[in-house]
């Protein structure tokens, strides 16, 4: 998420980063965020028929590689999320400071382990 | 040789991804650091197996998931600790605690296992992910290969204990493995390329995975470049999405 503002600081974008959370992206400022969302999204879901129907989204819009590369992308946070959730990885204290102000406009905050206090209260 | 190829796939995968991810697979077959190759890829077939467990489902919708107890649906291969750990990573790991992690390792399943599950479920979870996003099968899983364990330790004064859950390697303290690990000293040791270090054959296995399905460190700062088909806004758009299903905050 700080490197999806800091790309768009780079380039001049303003970034609708709540993409993240759901909706279709197509207002996020990304160029094919609704298809490259959908792919994320069904990848990680077991959902083989849908998706079939977002790689060929994706391919239709933005050709192979393209694909090839966000399959990658999904797949390694797939992973490193998993990675980083069962060592207990926290944020380092600059990330943190940097990204304070989104993580609670958006929720973040109440993400997984957090949710468990929450819960207990 | 391993079962994994993209020979099939009419797909440009890349060369770096065409050539690490059958070894990194192949690997999951041979003798680990502290895990036999049969363990090993027992845990592989659990990784994929947890998606069907009803414990799992039952606490993944609920608001306490550590109140809701039961057996998990397992393959039958590995001890119930072993099972938890990859069931847990699996289908709730946003909510992974740490008084989780002290109850299995206290309980009795060394820190280093633990480690090194850790590493082999990301790479399983990695390998298939990529394998669903451009539409083949995920590979069969390995042949278990004979040999020795390693036993890489790492030394206790060579640990950190504060970080995480689990201990990493300590970048601050000079050794031959931070040199391996973190060759730009401290300020290349973000957390999350400490996380596996405390078993050092699975922080290769998982970072050779790593690399190359993303970006490496320099690349993925450098927004003045793009090095993928896709932009560094599209990558990180991708990124954060996953992550927020995942509910993982790093």
């Amino acid at each position: 998420m700080a490197l999806l503002r800091a790309s768009g600081e780079h380039t001049g974008d303003d970034y609708d980063l709540s993409a993240v959370l759901g909706d279709s992206g197509k207002d996020s400022g990304i160029p094919h965020a609704d298809v490259l969302i959908r792919l994320a999204e069904t990848a990680i879901a077991y959902d083989d028929a849908a998706t079939a129907a977002a790689r060929a989204a994706v391919i239709e819009r933005m050709g192979e590689a393209a694909l090839v590369d966000a399959a990658a992308i999904a797949a390694n946070f797939n992973a490193i999320d998993r990675v980083a959730d069962a060592i207990g990885i926290p944020l380092e204290d600059e990330k943190a400071a940097v990204s304070a102000d989104f993580r609670e406009e958006l929720g973040i905050d109440t993400f997984g382990r957090a949710s468990l206090a929450a819960a207990a209260e | 040789m391993s079962t994994l190829t993209f020979d099939a796939t009419p797909l440009p995968i890349r060369d770096d991804i065409a050539a690490a991810l059958p070894q990194v697979w192949a690997r999951i077959g041979l003798p680990g650091t502290w895990l036999t190759a049969q363990e090993r890829v027992a845990v592989a077939a659990e990784s994929r197996n947890a998606r069907f467990c009803a414990l799992c489902a039952e606490r993944a919708e609920a608001l306490s998931p550590y109140a809701v107890h039961g057996e998990h649906n397992s393959l039958g291969e590995l001890p119930d600790d072993k099972v938890e750990l990859i069931h847990r990573m699996m289908t709730d790991p946003g909510r992974i605690a740490g008084h989780w992690y002290e109850f299995l390792t206290e309980g009795g399943l060394p820190e280093t296992e633990y480690v090194e599950i850790v590493g082999l479920v990301a790479c399983t979870v990695g390998v298939d992910t990529f394998c669903r996003g451009i539409g083949i099968a995920p590979p069969p899983l390995p042949e278990p290969q004979d040999g020795d364990l390693s036993r890489e330790a790492v030394g206790e004064g060579y640990l950190n204990r504060d970080l995480a859950f689990a201990p990493t390697l300590d970048p601050f303290v000079d050794g031959p493995l931070q040199k391996e690990f973190f060759p730009g000293g401290p300020p290349s040791a973000a957390h999350i390329r400490r996380a596996l270090s405390s078993v050092p054959d699975s922080q290769r296995q998982f970072w050779q995975m790593a690399t190359v399905l993303y970006m490496n460190g320099m690349q993925m700062r450098d927004f003045s470049t793009e090095y993928r088909a896709i932009t560094h806004a599209q990558i990180e758009l991708v990124a954060g999405r996953v992550s927020a299903i995942n509910q993982c905050v790093y």
